[in-house]
């Protein structure tokens, strides 16, 4: 499991590079602020935009609006934008997430419903995983769709759910049948319309005074019985297929990363030695992440199993990019530090709790990490 | 697997053989007191695998390191690394042979100086090297991990070479040595934790011990990637910002293994008697010799201020 194979990106990915490039010189009136946090930046014309280069939805099927590119080139695409802290943060989800599942879980007819859109840059998704009393312990989800007829009743509460008032559907982990034994068992995932079903989305303000993650309440929402992804009961299995996907991509280590731009541009042409090697050090980090994680590109290319791969990419990312916010304040001398270096220095510090917390705790990836050496 | 990736399969699994049979505990321990591992040096020879990478063995030097790592994860008491440079510089050649830096008219930190019959001197600023065959020992010393390292007397009448970057490939070795020892470490971790019963029961079960071998597969796993990307930017125009990226990340990884490791061996794991230190004190030593973190981080960090904030992404975001 140790095992990151050596990869190198195909030539041709580098006109695809340089024609991302480009586009994100094209349409720079879109950044507002210099922050490479996948999550900042909720701009639908954007993503249109990028829905429009066929850069959404890149590795599947032409069938369902995908263009049947490599991991690889995703993966070019993918850090291409979070580097320049392009406002990705509308289609993200659903093109790293939700499609995939949807692809490899879901019945004919989702796939045809749901794919193109996302694929064009249009329908945006979220993870309706988290509740109030379920977060790391997520198999103890309490919120409930129970079958009437041909419909599904919904009652619960989801919560920390990123973008819901203002995505368009949710995925959400629910109980089917009554807890039982297996506590995997009796879970299923089921797609909400944000905007039709009834389901109440409220903004939580976060610590940087955002409003991006929500409380989500589900009072009597009743959906179609098809909205169920993939099979009922199935739910355990499907969501832990998601964590591959969720956990090893470039923005688990990039979050930081135009903390790092500001750090160079504020310590000069000749750099005193300390300074030197903070920005040595962090290029150091970022080189090896990159690599590692460029090698869970490849084994999700080739279909292996990267759970423990991905956990082990997002541990060291995440912790880094923590890291690379104190190593800049240390070295970044006071009066060479740009508005920008403070605007960027600063948001980028309160997002930096988060880094660790989302998508996994780094003490649970640990745990997934030390199942893969044996331990438990 | 492709022709390239079985070859090196092989050699690592006949080596990986050697090794585990030969290079033990009773073996370290002799080697510390000053006598060189002959019987094993005359296996890995036998094998030919002191020519790895040179022309004409049908390996390369990415085999050549891979070995490297091999001999870092089994401490082998040996200069092997240096022998397998001085053939990839000055052509195959069949005795034992090592690299010191050259200072003051003598060369330094010779790993064996005492028992080869060749020593190249390298520069950290020169890709001039000097080539002293029957060395003269001018004095005897050790690392601390207990590694010979000698001085030999640099005569006027050396043979100079031109080796591009020969000291960085130096700290490439280094780094594959590192690599190789934090995967041990790594082991061993996990093999004693398994092993010893504290409150009833294995203390790999206790989670923080679990969350302590977590942050070391990570970082050993940095590790390895880091020094197999210097291995394969050899002979390119970024080798040498490739091998401060590595050395650099490699050195960092190199103490904070060692740390948890130990952490999680308890006061067996201080005593001379288990085989921890024979890892540890190797991977606290080699991460000084042939530029230690700062020296590197510094050297990369000073490249990309000059390139310019805007230009670093490009530098980082390279096809291999
Ligand atoms: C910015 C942000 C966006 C998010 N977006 C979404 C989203 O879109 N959809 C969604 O479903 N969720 C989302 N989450 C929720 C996220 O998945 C949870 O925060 C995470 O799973 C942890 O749950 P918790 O916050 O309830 O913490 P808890 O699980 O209560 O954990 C609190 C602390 O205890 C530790 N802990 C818990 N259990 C153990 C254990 N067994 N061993 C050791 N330590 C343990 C944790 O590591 C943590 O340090 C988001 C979170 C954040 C911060």
């Amino acid at each position: 499991m140790l095992q990151f194979d050596r990869i190198s990106l195909a030539e041709q990915t580098e006109s695809l590079r340089a024609e991302v490039r480009e586009f994100l010189k094209d349409n720079d009136q879109h950044f507002p602020l210099p922050i490479s946090d996948f999550t900042t930046g909720h701009d639908p014309e954007f993503s249109r935009k990028v829905g429009d280069k066929g850069w959404i939805g890149m590795c599947w099927p032409q069938q369902y609006g995908g263009s049947e590119r490599s991991f690889f080139e995703r993966y070019v695409v993918t850090e291409e934008l979070v580097s320049a802290g392009a406002p990705v943060s509308a289609h993200w989800i659903a093109d790293r997430q939700s499609g995939p599942l949807l692809l490899r879980f879901g019945t004919e007819q989702q796939k045809q419903t749901y794919l193109p859109q996302i694929a064009r840059g249009e329908a945006y998704f979220s993870i309706g995983m988290s509740e109030p009393d379920s977060g790391s312990d997520l198999a103890s989800v309490r919120t409930t769709a129970v079958k009437e007829g041909d419909q599904y009743r919904i009652n619960g509460t989801k919560i920390w759910t990123t973008d819901a008032h203002r995505n368009h559907y949710i995925i959400c982990l629910v109980r089917t049948e009554p807890p039982s034994e297996n506590r995997h068992a009796g879970l299923s995932q089921i797609i909400v319309d944000l905007k039709n079903d009834g389901a109440q989305a409220k903004p939580i303000k976060n610590i940087a005074g955002n409003e991006e993650f929500n409380e989500v309440v589900f009072e009597d929402v009743m959906v179609p019985a098809d909205r169920i992804v993939g099979e009922p009961g199935n739910g355990w299995t499907q969501v832990t297929s998601e964590l591959a996907y969720e956990r090893s991509g470039p923005e688990r280590f990039l979050s930081a990363y135009r903390v790092f731009v500001e750090l160079v541009r504020a310590c000069g042409e000749s750099p005193a030695p300390h300074e030197a090697a903070a920005i040595g050090r962090i290029a150091a980090h970022f080189m090896t992440l990159r690599r590692m994680s460029i090698s869970v590109a490849g084994m999700l290319e080739n279909d292996k199993d990267a759970v423990v791969e991905a956990a082990l990419v997002k541990e060291l990312g995440n912790n880094f990019e923590k890291e690379v916010v104190e190593v800049a304040r240390l070295a970044a001398p006071m009066a060479a530090r740009s508005p920008r270096f403070r605007d960027t220095f600063e948001q980028t510090l309160l997002l930096s709790p988060s880094f660790t917390l989302r998508g996994g705790t780094r003490e649970i990836l640990r745990g997934v990490i030390a199942r893969g050496l044996g331990l438990r | 697997m492709s022709e390239a990736q079985s070859t090196q399969q092989l050699i690592l699994d006949t080596a990986g053989r050697i090794f585990n049979d030969h290079c033990n505990k009773p073996l370290l321990d002799r080697a510390e007191q000053g006598h060189l591992a002959e019987t094993l040096w005359g296996q890995i020879a036998e094998n030919g695998f002191n020519l790895l990478g040179t022309a004409d063995s049908g390996t390369s030097a990415q085999d050549m390191f891979a070995f490297i790592q091999l001999c870092g994860n089994h401490a082998v008491p040996l200069p092997i690394a240096e022998t397998l440079l001085v053939n990839r510089w000055c052509g195959p050649g069949d005795g034992l042979f090592s690299v010191g830096e050259v200072a003051d008219g003598r060369i330094v930190e010779v790993p064996w100086g005492r028992a080869v019959q060749k020593v190249v001197g390298v520069q950290r600023n020169s890709d001039t090297v000097f080539v002293v065959n029957a060395p003269e020992v001018v004095e005897q010393g050790v690392n601390m991990a207990g590694e010979p390292r000698d001085v030999v007397s640099l005569p006027d009448t050396a043979e100079q070479l031109t080796v591009a970057d020969a000291w960085a490939q130096m700290a490439v070795a280094r780094s594959n040595q590192i690599a190789g020892s934090l995967l041990k470490l790594l082991d061993l971790g996990i093999l004693y934790s398994s092993e010893r019963i504290q409150f009833g029961r294995a203390i790999s079960k206790f989670q923080a011990i679990q969350h302590s071998l977590a942050i070391v597969a990570a970082e050993a796993a940095a590790a390895k990637r880091a020094a197999d990307a210097a291995v394969d930017a050899l002979d390119g125009d970024r080798f040498v910002f490739e091998v401060a990226a590595g050395k650099a990340r490699v050195g960092e990884a190199a103490g904070l293994v060692a740390e948890q490791i130990h952490q999680v061996h308890g006061a067996m794991g201080f005593t001379h008697e288990h085989q921890l230190h024979h890892y540890s004190r190797r991977a606290w030593a080699w991460r000084d010799e042939y530029g230690n973190e700062f020296y590197w981080q510094a050297l990369l960090g000073s490249h990309l201020a000059n390139l310019g904030a805007d230009q670093v992404w490009s530098f980082i975001a390279t096809r291999g």
